[in-house]
């Protein structure tokens, strides 16, 4: 083909402005190479570290205007803790799916840890069912010393390495399994709740950052305590047939009605205004994990046992669509009505992860502004190779080249810039990489060894990273020659016919 | 007599200026037969360039007709000018106007690949065909060379066998001996005539060279943009000749003979 012959040629011809924009190409190319590559690896890192460890692939939560991590950040923030009204049907439409794994209810929330009366320090805690949570999370929890704990053992708790030592370093009383701690949580609807646990043992995250391995688990019955819902430690409550309809009809608001009576005297035919009520006696019975109330024949009735979880977090099967799990998880929440919350492993996460994502928003907007630049760098040098070979064009018209091959011998010559540069881009950048792979770049504070999930990021060669660096400088080169092609289709024949 | 190849009716072409308008040619009527020899004539700025840029359908008439081979070029969109120019129109330049990144091979053989190949014709009858014409004008040896090897003679006469590998009926060539010495100019002249006889071409050449002029079948001289001459020296170029080739050669082996004493290794071969 003609047009690429000479194209090919005249790269060798004009060296030095093909040195210029395949400089240009060839920085490009290895900064977005190594760039993405870095940001990969953190993000597939952190995804690793939360999807397998912490979160799941997808998370439910219950219905709060605050952003929800399965750190409870915004635990206390609310009066009423925020939990999933109706788990059940979320379990049944989640189990009887092709594409889930498995599904964990948990609860979290922050935790004060003493012995006798003695307040030690804090820190996370995860309200779980432990043979369900190692279930899920098969391979992140090691257990260091002690046992596992049984469905039916008394309140016990698994103390994080950290807590662990930090136990051990304040208190004069040894730590280890038996001792009996206690732990003591604000919970907003129920004043402070203090709770005596027996440590079973001592665990490991095996994928952790400074936060993450700081994490406890305790059992669900004692979290929910300490959290402020309804404990079912002791079975379902037995109410007798006045005290159901007592929970069933009671408005406390009623109480308050006469308070101010000069204000609310009203005429006769008069409808009674709406109170609104702040906690209805469906909440407190919603906020006490208890459902419908079902009134028995006999004197006596029992609440269908609904318990209250924070949060449930979805195992997607390999190679499922989480985006598609998600949208239809979403739609069914909708349907239910609560208000509950779906959302991704990046939302579970919380801070770390938004942080890498904004980081590689931030990259990739940065990397846009600077392709305005090298584009407009690139079409400069371009447009003044076309004005420096008017004669040639023209004699190429004057000769019989139709405007086509015009078109693609510009456009041959800026995709072999491309090609050559970006091959000299990814080659350098892939050495780069595969050094700073074998030496890590060590994180500078906490912040960054939170990204980067460890102390120090050892990148992995991205070919995702590649080839979006590839095509984001081929898009380049071809908006860069765009204008330039233009100049080059409009000489005329005519120019060949004056002298040079 | 020999038909009409060019015909040029009332012609005037403007060329404007910022604000200025520049009348280079006005009122042009002409007409070129076929397989002539013929010379533009006239000082600088008299409208030699202008006619050759209509003939060659490189730029379009302000008013009056333009017919090449048969079309109006008026009438003709910019694929179809191409396309005439292409197929029917050899050209060579003052300038040379070589193309720098391809050998001489690649050069002549250029407008071949500008048509892709395609034709009746095989690959092998073509590179035979460009081989023969590099030949003819004595640049065998120089194929591979790149055109600034070559001196200015030699790339006029890469330039000639560039202008006749497509075997147009018409070859244009805007003072082909301008930027060469009297020597080089004369050689270059003869091949053209040669070429001329040779293959039945029309060779409409300007110059403003009073020598070369008279050298022509068909004299047209300008003077500011009319023209004030139009002689045909031979009224019937084959009583001049004695010969005269009815069908166009279209093979290596039909030509051979009339090229090969063609003065191609003339003097010019020591410019570089």
């Amino acid at each position: 083909m003609i047009s690429a012959r000479l194209a090919w040629r005249n790269l060798g011809l004009h060296r030095k402005k093909s040195l210029i924009i395949g400089l240009i190409m060839g920085l490009g190319i290895l900064i977005l190479f190594v760039g993405n590559s870095l940001i990969d690896t953190t993000i597939s890192g952190l995804r690793r570290m939360f999807v397998e460890g912490y979160t799941g692939d997808l998370m439910v939560t219950g219905p709060t205007e605050f952003s929800t991590t399965v750190l409870g950040e915004t635990a206390g923030s609310e009066e009423v803790l925020p939990h999933i009204a109706q788990i059940k049907k979320y379990e049944d439409f989640l189990i009887s799916r092709q594409d889930v794994a498995s599904i964990l209810p948990i609860l979290s929330g922050q935790v004060s840890f003493g012995i006798g009366e003695e307040e030690l320090g804090s820190g996370y805690c995860f309200g779980v069912n432990i043979s369900d949570y190692r279930a899920f999370f098969p391979d992140n929890v090691s257990l260091l010393s002690g046992e596992w704990p049984e469905e039916s053992d008394e309140p016990w708790v698994l103390l994080s390495e950290p807590t662990y030592a930090l136990l051990q370093q304040s208190s004069n009383t040894e730590v280890k399994p038996g001792t009996k701690i206690i732990m003591t949580a604000l919970a907003n609807s129920a004043g402070t709740v203090i709770r005596e646990v027996s440590v079973k043992g001592i665990i490991r995250f095996n994928q952790s950052n400074e936060q993450l391995s700081g994490i406890t688990l305790v059992d669900a019955d004692t979290m929910r305590d300490l959290l402020g819902f309804a404990s079912l430690r002791d079975g379902a409550p037995q109410l007798s047939e006045h005290e159901a309809a007592f929970l069933t009809d009671f408005d406390p608001d009623s109480l308050f009605d006469n308070l101010f009576a000069s204000q609310t005297i009203l005429t006769e035919g008069e409808e009674q205004p709406e109170i609104v009520s702040g906690v209805s006696s469906e909440d407190m019975l919603e906020n006490a994990g208890l459902g419908t109330i079902q009134v028995s024949s006999s004197t006596t009735v029992t609440a269908e046992i609904v318990p209250a979880w924070q949060f449930l977090l979805v195992r997607a099967k390999k190679g499922a669509n989480t985006s598609k799990l998600l949208d239809e998880l979403q739609a069914f929440s909708e349907q239910l009505g609560d208000g509950d919350r779906v959302q991704d492993w990046i939302a579970g996460a919380g801070k770390v992860a938004r942080t890498a994502v904004t980081i590689r928003l931030v990259f990739d907007l940065l990397v846009a502004i600077i392709a305005v630049v090298v584009v407009m760098i690139m079409m400069n040098v371009l447009v003044i190779s076309v004005n420096e070979r008017l004669h040639e064009i023209g004699t190429l018209r004057a000769i019989g080249a139709k405007r086509h091959v015009i078109r693609s011998m510009i456009l041959y010559e800026t995709t072999f810039m491309a090609l050559i540069a970006g091959a000299a881009g990814l080659i350098i950048g892939f050495i780069l990489l595969l050094i700073m792979g074998k030496v890590g770049i060590r994180a500078p504070n906490l912040f960054f060894e939170a990204l980067f999930g460890g102390e120090i990021l050892k990148p992995v060669i991205s070919i995702g990273a590649a080839i979006r660096a590839f095509l984001w400088i081929l898009a380049m080169a071809l908006a860069a020659c765009w204008y330039p092609t233009r100049l080059a289709v409009r000489i005329e024949p005519v120019v060949a016919m004056r002298g040079e | 007599m020999s038909d009409t190849i060019i015909k040029l009716d009332a012609v005037q072409k403007v060329y404007y200026l910022d604000t200025v308008e520049v009348e280079a040619i006005r009122d042009i009527s002409l007409e070129i037969r076929a397989g002539d020899f013929v010379s533009i004539a006239g000082p600088s700025g008299s409208g030699k360039t202008t006619i050759l840029n209509l003939i060659g359908c490189v730029d379009k008439p302000t008013s009056g007709t333009v017919i090449v081979n048969g079309q109006r070029t008026s009438d003709l969109d910019d694929d179809r000018l191409t396309e005439l120019r292409h197929r029917s129109i050899g050209f060579i330049f003052q300038t040379f106007n070589l193309i720098p990144v391809l050998n001489i091979r690649e050069n002549v053989e250029l407008p071949l690949l500008l048509d892709g190949l395609s034709g009746s014709e095989s690959k092998a009858e073509r590179e035979k065909w460009v081989d023969f014409l590099i030949d003819s004008v004595g640049l065998k040896d120089r194929m591979l060379h790149k055109p600034a090897e070559l001196s200015g003679g030699q790339r006029q006469r890469v330039a000639i066998a560039r202008a006749l590998v497509m075997k147009p009926a018409i070859v244009l060539a805007d003072e082909p001996t301008a930027n060469l010495d009297s020597a080089t100019g004369e050689s270059i002249l003869r091949l053209m005539r040669k070429m001329n006889e040779t293959f039945g071409t029309t060779f409409i050449f300007s110059t403003h060279d009073p020598d070369i002029v008279e050298e022509a079948d068909h004299i047209i001289r300008l003077k500011d943009g009319i023209i004030v001459e139009d002689r045909r020296i031979v009224e019937d170029q084959d009583d001049k000749l004695g010969f005269r080739p009815s069908v166009r050669a279209t093979s290596p082996e039909a030509t051979s003979t009339g090229l090969n004493g063609i003065e191609a290794t003339g003097t010019e071969g020591s410019q570089p």
